[in-house]
C-alpha cells in the first residue's frame, strides 16, 4: 500500500531558550502514507511541524527528502521541493482574495515587459485557482473573493485546497479539522486520503483522535519532545491511543535509527 | 483591483447601498466637493479659482509623495516617521553639495541649471534611499517596531539636516519655471505645473504597483498575515527593505520638490510633513493594522487635507486653527473606518 520513504528526520532537536521543545525525534513518511502525529499540549508537535517544513532550523539533526540529505534555510527552500504545510490557523492572508492566497509566492506574471517588472496575470491565476480547488475535490465560492469575506470552513477548505495542490511530495497539515462541523471535517478527511491515492505523503497532526484512526495508516505519539510510539493505527482504539498519549499507557521509548 | 468583487457570488438582490456609502473614496470624492461648494460660497467665489487650485495642487505634491511611499509602509502593518526629515536631510545634502562643494549659487538659474538639479534630484532620491535601508536594518535586524525605528531615524535626519546647513536655508541655482503651470504651445496647462506633473506621474505608477503587481501584493500579504506570507515563501524581511526603501526614495524625491520650490535646501523645510502624510494615509482609508489600503484614497485624502487648509483660509479663519481642523480629520477618518469595520464583522 504505501512505496518508498520520502521524507525523513533523524535525531532532530529544538530548544526555546532552557525550553527543549524536542528531544531527538526521529520519523519517517513513505510515499501514499498517512500518518498521525500526536500528543498533548505542549509535546513538541507544533515544533516538529516547524521543522518539517522549514520554518524553523533545528538545532541537532538530519532532514532527508529522497534519501538527500537537506538543510532548509526557510520555508520557500522545502516549498520549492514540493514539501507543503498547512499550519494551525494561520495559513492564509484574509485580506487576499482566494485566488491571491493560492498564488501566494508562487504568482502568474503577464507576458513581456510588464511580466518583467511584476505585473501579474489575475485571469489566470483566478481561473487556475477555482480549477485548482475543484480538482482537490472541495466546494468552495469565488475565487476572487477576499478570504475574509469566507466562513471558517471555506477558509480552511481554502488553506488545504493550496497545499494539495502545491505538493508534490509531502503535505504536512497541522490541525485542518479544528473548528469545522462534522461533514466539512469528513470532506477534509476525503481530500486526505485522495493525496494520499496521489502517492504522496501526509502528516496529519489532530486532538481529535477518532478523525485521525480513520485517516493514518501509522500514528506517532509525541511527549515531552519525545516520540514515545510509533506503530501501525490498526493497534489502537480511542482508549488506547488517548492512554497513550498522556502515558496513563506504558510505553517502551522507540529508538531513533 | 476594482470593486466588481462585491458583485460575484452574491445573489442579485435589491440595489446594494451599503459598499457605495461606506466606501472611503466614494465619502472623500463626496466630501471634497461639498467642501468645495461650501468654501467657494463662504468666500464670496474667490476659493472657486484656478490659482486657488493651483496651489492646493502645488501643496498636494510635495505631501503625496510622502503619502504614497506612507501607504506601502502602512499596508505592510509599519509605519514611517522618518519622511518629514529625509524631506530636510535630502534637500540640505543636495545644497551642501552644489553650494559648498561646487560653489554655485542663485545666479546659475534657468536652463544652466538643469544639470547641477539633475544632480541634485539624483543626491536627493539617494539620501532617502539611505534613511529607508537605515530604517530597514532597525526593523529588520535590530527587531525595533517600526514606530521608534523610524522616531529615531525622525530625530537623526533632522538633527544631521541641521549640522550639515549649519541652520540655515543653502541657497543655490534653480528653475522657477517648474513651479509655474506649463505653457505648451500657448496654451496654459494650468493648475499643472512640472513638478506636480511629476508627483502625478510618480503617484500613477506607485498606484499600479501597489494594486497591480507583485510587489503591491507582497505588501498586502504581509501586513495581512506576516506569518502566512512567510509560510508561502516570501522573503519577508527583503520585501520590508525594499518598502521603507521606497518611502525613503519617494522622500528624497519629495525633498528635491521642496528645494526645486524654495531654491533653497532647508534643514527646516520638511518639519512636520510626516503628519500631513501619515493624515492623508489614513483620511484616505488605509488601515494601520495593515493589510488593507488604497492608491486612490490616499490621493484624496492628501487633497481634502489641503482643499480644508486653503479653503478655511479663503473664508476668513485665523490660520492657527488649522492643525486642530486637522486633527478633528483624522479622528474623523478613523471614526468612519472603525465603523465599517464593525459593519463587516456583523
Amino acid at each position: 500500500m504505501t512505496g518508498e520513504l520520502i521524507y525523513e528526520v533523524k535525531n532532530v532537536s529544538k530548544r526555546y531558550g532552557s525550553v527543549v521543545a524536542l528531544d531527538g525525534a526521529s520519523l519517517k513518511l513513505h510515499a501514499g502514507e498517512v500518518i498521525g502525529l500526536v500528543g498533548d499540549n505542549g509535546a513538541g508537535k507544533s515544533t516538529l511541524v516547524k521543522v518539517l517544513s522549514g520554518a524553523h532550523k533545528p538545532d541537532g539533526g538530519q532532514i532527508f527528502l529522497d534519501g538527500v540529505e537537506r538543510v532548509w534555510e526557510s520555508p520557500r527552500g522545502a516549498l520549492e521541493a514540493g514539501v507543503e504545510t498547512l499550519y494551525q490557523d494561520s495559513s492564509l492572508a484574509a485580506h487576499l482574495t482566494v485566488s491571491e492566497n493560492v498564488f501566494l509566492g508562487r504568482e502568474k506574471f503577464k507576458s513581456g515587459f510588464l511580466g518583467w517588472l511584476g505585473f501579474l496575470d489575475r485571469k489566470t491565476m483566478i481561473r487556475e485557482a477555482q480549477e485548482d480547488l475543484e480538482k482537490v475535490g472541495i466546494a468552495f465560492p469565488s475565487a476572487n473573493r477576499p478570504v475574509s469575506q469566507l466562513s471558517g470552513g471555506q477558509r480552511q477548505a481554502v488553506a488545504i485546497g493550496r497545499a494539495v495542490s502545491w505538493a508534490s511530495k509531502v503535505i504536512i497539515l497541522d490541525e485542518p479539522t479544528n473548528h469545522l462541523g462534522a461533514r466539512q471535517a469528513g470532506e477534509v478527511l476525503q481530500v486526505i486520503r485522495a493525496a494520499k491515492a496521489k502517492g504522496l505523503g501526509v502528516i496529519f497532526i489532530s486532538h481529535t483522535l477518532p478523525h485521525v484512526l480513520q485517516v493514518t495508516d501509522r500514528i506517532v505519539v509525541l511527549r515531552l519532545g519525545r516520540i514515545v510510539k510509533d506503530t501501525p493505527t490498526s493497534e489502537y482504539n480511542v482508549d488506547t491511543l488517548l492512554g497513550t498519549i498522556t502515558g496513563a499507557i506504558q510505553t517502551i521509548k522507540v529508538e531513533g535509527d | 483591483m476594482t470593486d466588481s468583487k462585491q458583485a460575484t457570488g452574491v445573489a442579485p438582490r435589491s440595489f446594494n447601498w451599503k459598499p457605495l456609502v461606506t466606501n472611503q473614496s466614494s465619502i472623500l470624492v463626496f466630501v471634497i466637493f461639498v467642501l468645495a461648494a461650501v468654501f467657494t460660497v463662504y468666500s464670496g467665489g474667490k476659493f472657486w479659482d484656478i490659482a486657488v487650485f493651483n496651489n492646493i495642487l502645488t501643496d498636494w505634491g510635495l505631501v503625496v509623495l510622502l503619502a504614497v511611499g506612507q501607504t506601502f509602509v502602512v499596508i505592510s502593518g509599519g509605519i514611517d516617521l522618518s519622511v518629514g526629515s529625509t524631506v530636510s536631510l535630502s534637500g540640505v545634502v543636495a545644497g551642501v553639495v552644489m553650494v559648498n562643494w561646487m560653489h554655485l549659487d542663485l545666479s546659475v538659474s534657468n536652463e544652466a541649471a538643469i544639470a547641477p538639479l539633475l544632480l541634485a534630484l539624483l543626491i536627493c532620491v539617494l539620501t532617502g534611499i539611505a534613511v529607508g535601508l537605515v530604517n530597514a536594518f532597525l526593523v529588520n535586524t535590530v527587531n525595533i517596531v517600526p514606530f521608534i525605528a523610524t522616531l529615531a531615524t525622525l530625530g537623526g535626519a533632522a538633527g544631521l539636516a541641521i549640522i550639515w546647513s549649519g541652520g540655515m536655508p543653502l541657497q543655490g541655482p534653480n528653475f522657477y519655471g517648474l513651479v509655474n503651470p506649463i505653457v505648451l504651445g500657448g496654451v496654459s496647462l494650468s493648475p499643472f505645473s512640472f513638478i506636480v506633473l511629476v508627483s502625478t506621474i510618480t503617484v500613477l505608477i506607485a498606484g499600479l504597483f501597489l494594486h497591480r503587481a507583485r510587489f503591491g501584493l507582497y505588501t498586502y500579504a504581509i501586513g495581512s498575515n506576516a506569518f502566512a506570507a512567510k509560510a508561502a515563501g516570501i522573503n519577508v524581511k527583503r520585501h520590508l527593505t525594499w518598502v521603507y526603501a521606497v518611502s525613503g526614495a519617494l522622500s528624497g524625491l519629495a525633498g528635491m520638490y521642496a528645494y526645486t520650490r524654495l531654491g533653497s535646501g532647508s534643514p527646516s523645510s520638511g518639519a512636520g510633513f510626516e503628519l500631513q502624510a501619515i493624515a492623508a494615509v489614513v483620511i484616505g482609508g488605509t488601515s494601520l493594522m495593515g493589510g488593507s489600503g488604497k492608491m486612490v484614497g490616499t490621493l484624496l485624502g492628501a487633497f481634502l487635507l489641503y482643499e480644508v487648509q486653503s479653503g478655511l483660509l479663503m473664508v476668513g479663519m485665523d490660520p492657527n486653527w488649522k492643525q486642530v481642523i486637522v486633527a478633528f480629520m483624522i479622528a474623523g477618518a478613523v471614526g468612519v473606518q472603525g465603523f465599517n469595520f464593525s459593519q463587516r464583522r456583523k
